[in-house]
């Protein structure tokens, strides 16, 4: 089976865009192009490790290159879907669909995300800690409307 | 997909490749959900998209990868070529810019391909004959000298469509068959899936039409 969440970058591929990035890197000269096209094949990889690394790179692009807002976004779900972590990639489509509603790949990746959760039995788990995030929201504006008032 | 046995016995990959904006993603979406969607996003990097199908009575699952024409995702796509069973070259009868660039995405496909892959040329958006840039004679023409499968197709009309992937799966199916495809090589773009036997025309004909889109 392969889709978006499960095909996996060649070692050679993986490699080559490796050799790309470090060179850039030495040079103290990397464009965002080669840092996402390294990122795109590390989040592929086969080892969380690698995947762990390609989000670093996505977040740090995310930060600095608004043009690809919406690429690094999309590959950030992907990466954190595959490392199971679920709230994180679908806190990613989220905020990627409350800039461009209705874009059909994003809302594909979405549902592959959520079928690889109720295949995992992961889906109650994932709302419960829904709830965690909402109380501790509740909670932290709690605090600080608490703060003012000492102030 | 969680039922067990394979409902289908053959898995074959796709490609579609081809200038940004010629309709790669609309022939994707209205051949596995047949609708148009009129003003589509680019595409970010590849799109995936898979539709059972039957041939000679094989139930066979269509892997298509959609890949975005935008020249800064070019050279991580190209890894997606390897081990494609089928390639769709799409351009757009309107902008003959787009039919200009096909010997550039010719040469990548057969570099990155094998030699069994099937390459079948899409001219797309032959609704809008009246803005036609590029005669079906040329491109017919083009086709013919270097081996390719060919049609006019709207992915807005839904002309053609479905032929173009099912044509293409046509002519892989016989490759199989005549033995110039070796299911063993491990770039052939093909997965056979042997279903269990009995069970498998049973399921077939209940189950063919809801997975449309297993995304
Ligand atoms: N009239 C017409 N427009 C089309 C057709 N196919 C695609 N389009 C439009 O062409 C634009 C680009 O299509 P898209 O599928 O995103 O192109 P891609 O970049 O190759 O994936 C979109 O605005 C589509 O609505 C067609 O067959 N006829
Ligand atoms: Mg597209």
């Amino acid at each position: 089976m392969a889709d978006v969440l499960t095909e996996t970058v060649l070692p050679e591929d993986l490699k080559r865009f490796e050799k790309i990035y470090h060179e850039q890197l030495y040079k103290n000269d990397v464009t965002p192009k080669a840092q996402f096209e390294y990122a795109w094949c590390l989040v592929r990889s086969k080892y969380p490790a690698d995947i762990q690394k390609g989000i670093v790179l996505l977040e740090e692009l995310y930060k600095t290159h608004e043009e690809g807002h919406r690429d690094y976004l999309y590959y950030l779900a992907i990466g954190t879907a595959r490392l199971k972590e679920y709230s994180k990639a679908l806190n990613y489509v989220r905020s990627f669909l409350a800039i461009e509603p209705g874009n059909q790949q994003v809302i594909t990746l979405q549902q592959t995300i959520k079928k690889k959760m109720e295949k995992e039995g992961l889906v109650g788990m994932a709302m419960a800690g829904g709830v965690v995030l909402a109380v501790g929201a509740i909670v932290g504006v709690g605090m600080a409307i608490a703060h003012k008032v000492k102030s | 997909m969680s039922a067990g046995p394979y409902n289908y016995s053959y898995i074959f990959k796709y490609i579609i490749i081809g200038d940004m904006g010629v309709g790669k993603s609309c022939l994707l979406h209205q051949f596995t959900e047949k609708k148009f969607m009129a003003d589509c996003p680019h595409t970010i990097g590849v799109e995936f998209g898979t539709r059972i199908i039957e041939v000679s009575g094989q139930k066979i699952k269509l892997q298509i990868w959609d890949t975005a024409g935008q020249e800064r995702f070019r050279a991580v796509t190209r890894s997606y070529y390897r081990g494609a069973a089928g390639a769709l070259m799409v351009y757009d009868i309107t902008r003959r810019s787009t039919y200009n660039h096909l010997s550039s995405w010719l040469t990548d496909t057969r570099n990155l391909t094998n030699p069994s892959t099937v390459i079948f040329l899409i001219g797309n958006k032959c609704d809008l004959d009246a803005q036609r840039d590029v005669t079906y004679e040329e491109a017919s023409k083009f086709a013919e000298e270097n081996g390719l499968m060919f049609v006019e197709a709207s992915a807005k009309t839904g002309d053609n469509v479905e032929e173009a992937f099912l044509e293409t799966a046509k002519k892989i199916y016989q490759s199989i068959q005549d033995g110039r495809l070796d299911l063993n090589a491990a770039e052939s773009g093909v997965q056979h899936k042997p279903s269990q036997p009995g069970r498998n025309n049973l399921s077939n004909d209940q189950q063919g039409n809801k997975d449309n889109c297993a995304c």
